[in-house]
């Protein structure tokens, strides 16, 4: 039983390098549905939405009462998740809840963020400004996320084993060196079990 | 699903239903939902608040949005403080009558600013030159 945690910025790619993962190891995906069950969980459905909404376009103020019931049911789920295992988590604090467990893998997907702004403005056929905008909201807030939520740096490179960047490497090759790293974790065997 | 319902769409300038709105605030939210892939259904239940002797609904209420994920209605709120305040009263009965029910407002002013600066000009401009939403019924 082995875990992929990936956690990427937006227009890195991580996305994609998270499915094609997942379809070479064979693992589940999972995404959304970690973060809405938390929410369920915590009695505080609309956290899911304050969590989703990257680019804050929501408003949505949270109490520390909902921060608490929902960090606490975020890694209730991400515990059962590790004890399933055979998962790649995309993030929502993977890295953090399940640090230095056996068997996990944590990868950090990255790209300029010129690039991630050209890539966006294309996917969404938006002007390069409003592009920018949208990659230097997101990169605010999902380090808000974590450091609201678990007091820690998004950008602390302890957090992770692998750090991809999707400015030369393609989604591909991304996908198949987690899949290598993965495999040469310690107590992992040749079929990407752990032991 | 009901027929108003929308399911989780990548694209920001997807094709959805938009003449199902009443006004161009919940367009305008259903874009952010769509923009995020969060599945919505557009208002698919109402809820009786009072009724007469003979058991008729005298007054109802019926949220904009259910997110079926996250299991939350949502009923975006104008700005008008005399709409606002009955609507927070139907709010409130809302939840003494239908405590299992999650309900979330939401105040429209804070998405039109967004809107625009993250380039979603078309729903922006619509939110702008518009009167407040009337209640529903």
């Amino acid at each position: 039983m082995s875990v992929v945690t990936l956690s990427r910025q937006l227009g890195s790619l991580g996305s994609q390098v998270a499915r094609q993962t997942a379809d070479l190891l064979g693992y589940r995906l999972v995404w959304r549905d970690l973060i809405n069950e938390s929410a369920l969980r915590a009695g505080a459905p609309s956290t899911a939405l304050a969590v989703i909404d990257d680019l804050g376009l929501l408003g949505i103020s949270l109490s520390k009462k909902e921060v608490r019931a929902f960090r606490k049911a975020l890694r209730q789920v991400m515990e059962e998740l590790y004890a399933t295992g055979n998962v790649v988590i995309v993030g929502r604090a993977g890295q953090i809840t399940l640090h230095n467990k056996p068997g996990v893998l944590h990868v950090r997907v990255f790209a300029p963020p010129d690039l991630r702004a050209e890539r966006i403005a294309a996917r969404q056929q938006i002007s390069l400004e409003n592009a920018a905008a949208q990659v230097e909201a997101s990169d605010k807030n999902r380090r808000k996320f974590l450091k609201r939520f678990f007091k820690t740096d998004w950008d602390d490179l302890q957090l992770y084993d692998l750090l991809i960047n999707t400015a030369h490497l393609n989604v591909e090759q991304s996908a198949r060196l987690i899949t290598q790293a993965l495999a040469s974790l310690p107590g992992m065997d040749p079929a990407g079990s752990f032991g | 699903m009901p027929p108003s319902s929308h399911k989780k769409n990548p694209s920001p300038s997807s094709s959805i239903p938009r003449h199902i709105f009443s006004h161009p605030a919940e367009e305008a939210f259903a874009t952010i939902l769509d923009y995020y892939g969060v599945e919505w259904e557009y208002e698919p239940r109402t809820f009786p608040l009072e009724r007469d002797e003979h058991g008729n609904i005298t007054e109802a209420f019926r949220p904009d949005f259910y997110l079926p994920q996250q299991d939350l209605y949502v009923e975006l709120t104008t700005l008008r403080p005399k709409l606002s305040t009955k609507k927070n009263h139907k709010l409130r009965r809302l939840k003494e009558l239908y405590p299992e029910v999650n309900v979330k407002l939401f105040k429209r002013k804070e998405m039109r600013d967004l809107l625009v600066k993250f380039g979603l000009y078309d729903q922006a401009a619509k939110i702008a030159g518009t009167k407040s939403q009337n209640l529903a019924p």
